[in-house]
């Protein structure tokens, strides 16, 4: 690992103002920089550690009810204090499953929320220098569009990358509206989550709409999300392994009909996935089989696979399918 | 075994160039054996393959020695015997693996400092120098060259020189270079830390860390990019923790920071001052058990086979007394689930569940007796 500096902030300003600089990373669990900069693959010159901040500012680490209903999560809170917490079990369901059927015990115990909606994705010719890769050397070519491509995405593809968003909480935060706030150097700013990440297109190395010494502080949960909500995650072991497929879902039924749905997928995407096509396609009608089944037709309608992965259109839909049967029930 | 070391002046540390490639001059330096110096430059006139690797990539691991076998065999009897003179020409040892013919001169580097020269870190990387002192053909990455990369390297300037560049014929030529192939360790460690907070302005210099460990306090000299893990191993000394990926996806680095079981492999050790760390080694006292008796979980996993070769032991063992206490449900399942970040080889899985199964039962016993 090439040697670095290392700076540890207490204050958010200095934070933003340090962060903004060339070759600076921030550091929160490190369960993303420092296996990538072991690779080789992140070589940031400064690495500034938002912990001390964290230790200082306990908004900054805490889950606390809004006077509005909503319920805010500090992005240097760990994976396993927010999974664990009891009004996000009770109130949001879908996102403690996510953060439960993510990573391990230990990841989840140092990863924060904020880190883990800004992990990069594990394209094996991304994390491997030898090979080419327009994420990480922007013009290098893509390894995985005529390589081994099996776990790539099949949505939000470009014929530049294909690689998939790996978090699944990011999924949650999809389908509930969740909003993130953001301190840059020109002051703070709330981005609705489905605009935080970026489709590839010409420039798979932009992967969020974020600047240079942004810091995500928080991420809100909106009120008066339907009451049942779940998240299916299909994967090649029953534990310890990324979505091959998930499905966040929140659906709210009454008299049979569905009045509210959430739909985002994961996976597939190369963003956090949500579903306008299938929310569409099950509100208003009798919550059955029929409409579950149009619903994932309509959510997988523009996938494109590649060589390994058409598998996953299929997946995806079955795993969509059967989230929505389980929420319904 | 390695008794060579690199030696001379070396400028301080930080600000790495990057690695050398295809038409750069190859960076010098010197290696001293039994007394005597040698510069990379007095090999001029024979061209020189420069092997760097980390510890993990190990030149005595049988398939690296076949592929090196392989690679002399694709050459006449007489350029072996070349090989072997040419080696022992030099003033560096070499060393014989098992019963091959090939003699790979090993030498460490352990001051780092001409993997820093060449602007190699983690990765492994190998560099064709021409007999002039120009690099001619760079591989760096975690998947060794194939040796036909190498030859063809090698044939295209030696073909090319071949008129000027000696009296040898070209088959000899390459086996020449062979023989003068040099696999530098790069182990940057204590020395690397040592020197570097001598010239301490540097960024990424070195500092004093203080750890506390076990319930002592450790100081160490650390660069920022050390990990908990290689902190505790490697400085500190403390080998009950392994190493089994370094990337987060086995368990085996598992300790607790402030009663949190925690992957020592993921997170920089000067990130955790002020903070308990608690290792196997602690465990027990951790528990206020006294003299020789072990931690529960510990004894749990003796008396239930939880383990074979015991390479994961203390990172089941610390995982496994911390998750006790995080809210799981009562089930088997639970348990292999809270679990699932400890990787076995030996597959004592079924040990492992019964052990943790026992503590807390015993442990939700005593909460009722009480
Ligand atoms: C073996 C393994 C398995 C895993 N499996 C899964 C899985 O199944 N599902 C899943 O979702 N994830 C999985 N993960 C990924 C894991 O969840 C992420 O690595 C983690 O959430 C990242 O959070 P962190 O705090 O450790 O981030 P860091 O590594 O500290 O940071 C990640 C990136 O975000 C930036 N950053 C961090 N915090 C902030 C902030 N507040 N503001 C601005 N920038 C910030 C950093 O600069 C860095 O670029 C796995 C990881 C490992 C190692
Ligand atoms: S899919 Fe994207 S991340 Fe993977 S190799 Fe191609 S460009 Fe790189
Ligand atoms: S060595 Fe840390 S998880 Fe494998
Ligand atoms: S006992 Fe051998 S790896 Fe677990």
């Amino acid at each position: 690992m090439i040697s670095f500096d290392y700076v540890p902030v207490d204050d958010l300003r200095a934070a933003s103002a340090a962060g903004a600089h060339a070759h600076t990373r921030f550091i929160a669990g490190g369960t993303t920089l420092v296996d990538l900069m072991r690779l080789g693959v992140e070589r940031p010159t400064t690495v500034i550690d938002l912990n001390v901040l964290a230790r200082k500012d306990a908004s900054l680490t805490a889950v606390s009810d809004l006077p509005d209903g909503r319920l805010r999560l500090g992005a240097l809170a760990h994976m396993s204090d927010v999974a664990w917490d009891r009004r996000v079990r009770d109130r949001y369901a879908l996102v403690s499953e996510a953060l439960l059927l993510a990573a391990s015990g230990q990841v989840r115990n140092m990863a924060t929320i904020g880190g883990n909606v800004l992990q990069r994705t594990r394209c094996p010719y991304f994390r491997d220098v030898t090979q080419a890769c327009n994420k990480r050397v922007p013009g290098s070519g893509c390894g995985a569009i005529a390589g081994r491509n099996r776990e790539q995405a099949i949505l939000g593809t470009s014929e530049q990358c294909i690689a998939t968003h790996p978090s699944d909480l990011a999924v949650a935060l999809a389908a509930l509206d969740a909003h993130v706030h953001v301190r840059g150097t020109s002051g703070e700013r709330v981005i609705p989550f489905t605009r935080l990440h970026v489709v590839p297109d010409a420039h798979p190395d932009r992967e969020t709409v974020l600047r240079p010494g942004d810091v995500i502080t928080a991420i809100d949960l909106p009120s008066g999300i339907p009451a049942r909500s779940t998240y299916l995650k299909v994967r090649d072991r029953a534990s310890f392994a990324f979505a091959l497929a998930s499905a966040a879902v929140a659906l709210d039924v009454s008299g049979g009909t569905i009045r509210a749905a959430r739909v985002a997928l994961g996976g597939v995407g190369t963003k956090p996935w949500r579903s306008p096509e299938a929310e569409r396609a099950l509100v208003g009608k009798a919550a059955n089989d029929a409409a579950f089944h149009a619903a994932a037709e309509a959510a997988l309608a523009e996938a494109r696979p590649h060589r390994d992965n058409a598998f996953k259109v299929e997946l995806a839909k079955r795993t969509l399918v059967r989230a929505l049967t389980e929420v319904s029930a | 075994m390695h008794d060579l070391r690199t030696a001379g002046a070396t400028p301080p540390f930080p600000a790495a160039p990057p690695p050398p490639t295809a038409g750069d001059p190859a960076p010098d330096f010197e290696l001293v054996a039994n007394g005597t110096a040698t510069r990379l430059s007095s090999l001029r006139g024979s061209p020189v393959v420069l092997v760097l690797h980390n510890p993990e990539w190990d030149p005595a691991r049988r398939e690296q020695i076949d592929a090196f076998n392989r690679l002399l065999a694709s050459l006449p009897a007489a350029a072996e015997q070349r090989l072997i003179t040419v080696g022992a020409a030099h003033p560096w040892l070499e060393l014989e693996f098992d019963t091959s013919r090939v003699a790979l001169p090993v030498i460490r580097d352990d001051d780092g400092s001409i993997a820093q020269a060449y602007g190699v870190h983690d990765t492994p990387a190998v560099f064709v120098i021409d007999e002039r002192g120009i690099v001619r053909w760079t591989h760096m990455g975690r998947t060794p060259p194939r040796e036909g990369d190498i030859i063809a390297a090698l044939t295209s300037f030696a073909a090319r020189d071949e008129p000027r560049s000696s009296s040898w014929n070209r088959r000899e030529f390459i086996a020449t270079v062979l023989g003068v192939a040099a696999s530098l360790t790069i182990s940057p460690r204590l020395a690397v830390a040592e020197r570097i907070a001598a010239a301490s302005t540097a960024p990424g210099a070195a500092r004093a860390v203080t750890l506390n460990v076990n319930g002592r306090q450790l100081r160490l000299t650390l660069e920022p990019r050390v990990s908990l893990l290689d902190a505790l191993r490697e400085y500190a000394g403390l080998t009950g923790t392994k190493k089994g990926c370094d990337h987060g996806q086995c368990g085996a680095c598992t300790v607790h920071v402030d009663g949190r079981r925690t992957l020592s492999c993921l997170t920089f050790a000067m990130m955790h001052e002020g903070q308990q760390i608690t290792t196997i080694e602690g465990l027990a006292a951790s528990a206020g058990t006294s003299g020789n008796t072990l931690h529960p979980m510990q004894q749990a996993f003796i008396k239930h086979d939880g383990f074979q070769c015991g390479y994961c032991t203390p990172g089941q063992i610390m995982s496994a007394s911390a998750m006790i206490h995080e809210p799981w449900g009562a089930a088997d399942s639970d348990v292999r689930e809270a679990m699932s970040g400890n990787i076995c080889r030996c597959g004592a899985y079924p040990g492992i569940v019964a052990a943790i199964q026992e503590v807390r039962a015993n442990a939700a016993d005593g909460e009722h007796g009480q």
